[in-house]
C-alpha cells in the first residue's frame, strides 16, 4: 500500500507538484496519463526519492517518510520498498543481462550469488530473455533492454514498481512485447504505477487512472469511467488529443 | 676526439643497459601506482564539489600540469629537504630515486585526476540513478557502476600517460639517477661512441614502449568488452589495428559508416 500526501516539488521557482494526494492499495495497478510536463516523471522520481520533495509525506508499507525530516536511513529504506523502470532502460552497461539483475540482489539484498543467478534466470526466463543472459546491453535491442530494466525491479521483490513511460523510447514494432510483459506482471498481483501513453493498454491493464496536469491530479477513476466519461474539461480535451492515434488495441 | 661509426658498439650496449632497465620500470611502476591513488583522491573532491579541498586539488593540478617536469624534479630534490629541515625532518639521507618516484607520481597524479574526472563525468547519469533505486549507497553506486565504466572510458588515455612517461622517465639522469639514459650516457663518455649508445638506447625504449602498448591494448580489449556492438565489429576494429593503421580505426567516417545503428 501507498500513499502519498501533500507532495510538493520545486524547481527553482517553477512549482512542478503542487501537493498530490494519491492512495494505491495493495496489488493495485495505477496509470497515470497527462501532458509532457505535467510533473509525472517528478512524482515517480520522488516516489522513489530520486527527487526530494519539497514536502509532504510518502508512506509504502509501514515505512512512512516526511520529506522535512528526512534521514539517509529512511531515505534508504523507503527506497528499498520501490523499484524503478526507466524510460531510457538505464541498465548497467558494463554488466551482462544477469549481471544487471543479480547487481541488487547481491549488493543489496546480500544474497548468494548462487542464489541470485538462480533468480536472475528465473526472471530473465519469465521475461523470455532466457536466451540473453550474457549479452551486454550494447548487444540488445530496446525492448529486449527495457524487460532486463523490468527482470531487474522484480528481482527485488519491491512493494511497487514505478514504471516512467516504459515503452515511449522504443520503436513502434517493439512495444508490443514489453507492454505484455507488464500485462503479464500486473495479473499476478505485483502493486504498479505507470505513467503511459498507451492508452489503450491503460484501459486494460489500470484498475484506476489518474490524470495529471501542471501539477495536479486533475481527475481519477475507473478506466472505463475517465476514458467513457470524463468529469473534467481538461481530461476530455487531452483525450481528444490522444485519441486518434492511440485508437488501436495492443 | 672523433671515433669511426662501429655498428658492434650497439650490440655491446643493449645487455649494458638492460642492466639498469628495471630502474627505469621501477620510476614508471611507482609513479602510476602512486599517481592512480593520488589522482584518485583529488578528483573525487572535484566530481563531488567539496568546497575546500576542491580548491586544493586544482591548484594541485595546475601546478604539476603548468609547470616542466624537469623543474618539477629540481624543485622537489632540492627545495623539499631545506623546506622539511624547517620542521626538523631530516630527508637528505634518502636516496635520490625517492625523490624521482614521489615527483613523477605527483606529476602523473595531476594528469590522471583529470582523466578520472573526464571519464566519471563520460558515465550515463542514468545508470547511477538506476543504482540508487535498486538501494545501493552513494558509495556503492560509484565503486560498481561509475568507477568501472569510468576505468573503462580511461584505459586508452591511461595508456598514452604510461608511454609518455616512459619517456619522460629518461628526465631523471638530471639528478643523477642511473636509469636508462643516465647510464647511455655513461657509457658515452667512457668509449666516445655516443651515437651508437643513442641508438642501442632508442631501440630499447622502442621496445619496452611497443611491449607496455600491446599489454595496455589487452586491457583496453577487455575492459571494453561491453562497449563492443557485436562481434563482427571488434574484428575489424582487430583487424585495422593489425594492419598498423591505428588512427583509422578512430576516424569517424570509418567508424560511423561500419557501425551498425541501434537504438537510443
Ligand atoms: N531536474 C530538473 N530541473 C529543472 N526542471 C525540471 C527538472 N526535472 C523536471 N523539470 C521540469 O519540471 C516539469 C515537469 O517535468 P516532468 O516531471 O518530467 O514532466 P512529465 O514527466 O509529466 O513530462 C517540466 O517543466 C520540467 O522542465
Ligand atoms: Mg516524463
Amino acid at each position: 500500500m501507498i500513499r502519498l500526501s501533500g507532495i510538493r516539488k520545486s524547481f527553482g521557482r517553477q512549482e512542478v507538484l503542487k501537493g498530490i494526494d494519491l492512495h494505491v492499495g495493495k496489488g493495485e495497478v495505477v496509470a497515470i496519463l497527462g501532458p509532457s510536463g505535467s510533473g509525472k516523471t517528478t512524482l515517480l522520481r520522488c516516489i522513489n526519492y530520486l527527487e526530494k520533495p519539497g514536502e509532504g509525506e510518502i508512506r509504502i508499507g509501514d515505512q512512512a517518510l516526511d520529506a522535512r525530516r528526512a534521514g539517509k536511513k529512511d531515505v534508504h529504506a523507503l527506497r528499498r520498498r520501490s523499484a524503478m523502470v526507466f524510460q531510457q532502460y538505464n541498465l548497467f552497461s558494463h554488466k551482462t543481462a544477469l549481471e544487471n539483475v543479480m547487481e541488487g540482489l547481491v549488493v543489496v539484498k546480500k544474497m548468494s550469488k548462487d542464489e541470485a543467478r538462480k533468480r536472475g534466470i528465473a526472471l530473465l526466463e519469465k521475461v523470455g530473455l532466457g536466451a540473453k543472459l550474457d549479452a551486454y546491453p550494447s548487444r540488445l535491442s530496446g525492448g529486449q533492454q527495457q524487460r532486463v530494466g523490468i527482470a531487474r525491479a522484480l528481482a527485488l521483490e519491491p512493494e511497487v514498481i514505478l514504471f516512467d513511460e516504459p515503452t515511449s523510447a522504443l520503436d513502434p514494432e517493439l512495444v508490443g512485447e514489453v507492454l505484455a510483459v507488464i500485462r503479464r506482471i500486473a495479473k499476478e498481483g505485483i502493486t504498479m504505477i505507470i505513467v503511459t501513453h498507451e492508452m489503450g493498454f491503460a484501459q486494460d491493464v489500470a484498475n484506476r487512472v489518474v490524470f495529471m496536469d501542471e501539477g495536479v491530479i486533475v481527475e481519477e477513476g475507473p478506466p472505463a469511467q475517465l476514458f467513457g466519461n470524463p468529469k473534467e474539461e481538461r481530461t476530455r480535451q487531452f483525450l481528444k488529443r490522444l485519441t486518434p492515434e492511440a485508437s488501436y488495441t495492443i | 676526439m672523433e671515433y669511426g661509426f662501429d655498428i658492434t658498439y650497439i650490440f655491446d650496449f643493449i645487455p649494458k643497459l638492460l642492466q639498469v632497465l628495471h630502474l627505469t620500470l621501477a620510476i614508471v611502476a611507482g609513479a602510476i601506482g602512486i599517481g592512480l591513488i593520488v589522482g584518485l583522491l583529488a578528483a573525487l573532491p572535484r566530481l563531488y564539489k567539496v568546497p575546500v579541498l576542491q580548491r586544493l586539488s586544482q591548484v594541485y593540478t595546475s601546478f604539476f600540469r603548468g609547470t616542466p617536469i624537469l623543474i618539477q624534479l629540481f624543485l622537489f630534490y632540492y627545495g623539499l629537504p631545506e623546506l622539511l629541515k624547517l620542521v626538523y625532518i631530516d630527508v637528505t639521507k634518502l636516496p635520490v630515486l625517492f625523490f624521482v618516484i614521489v615527483t613523477f607520481g605527483l606529476n602523473a597524479g595531476a594528469t590522471i585526476s583529470e582523466i578520472i574526472r573526464a571519464a566519471v563525468t563520460a558515465v550515463d547519469r542514468g545508470q547511477v540513478e538506476a543504482a540508487y533505486s535498486v538501494g545501493m549507497s552513494g558509495y556503492q553506486a560509484f565503486a560498481r557502476i561509475v568507477l568501472p565504466q569510468a576505468i573503462a572510458i580511461a584505459v586508452p588515455v591511461f595508456a598514452n600517460l604510461v608511454i609518455a612517461m616512459l619517456k619522460e622517465t629518461s628526465l631523471a639522469f638530471a639528478l643523477g639517477v642511473m636509469e636508462l639514459t643516465g647510464k647511455a650516457q655513461t657509457l658515452g663518455t667512457l668509449t666516445r661512441h655516443f651515437m651508437e649508445t643513442y641508438i642501442a638506447l632508442a631501440i630499447i625504449y622502442l621496445a619496452v614502449s611497443f611491449t607496455l602498448e600491446r599489454i595496455l591494448l589487452l586491457f583496453e580489449r577487455k575492459l571494453q568488452r561491453h562497449m563492443r556492438r557485436d562481434a563482427a565489429d571488434a574484428e575489424r576494429r582487430w583487424r585495422l589495428w593489425r594492419g598498423r593503421k591505428p588512427m583509422r580505426e578512430r576516424s569517424p567516417e570509418v567508424s560511423g559508416k561500419e557501425v551498425p545503428r541501434y537504438e537510443a
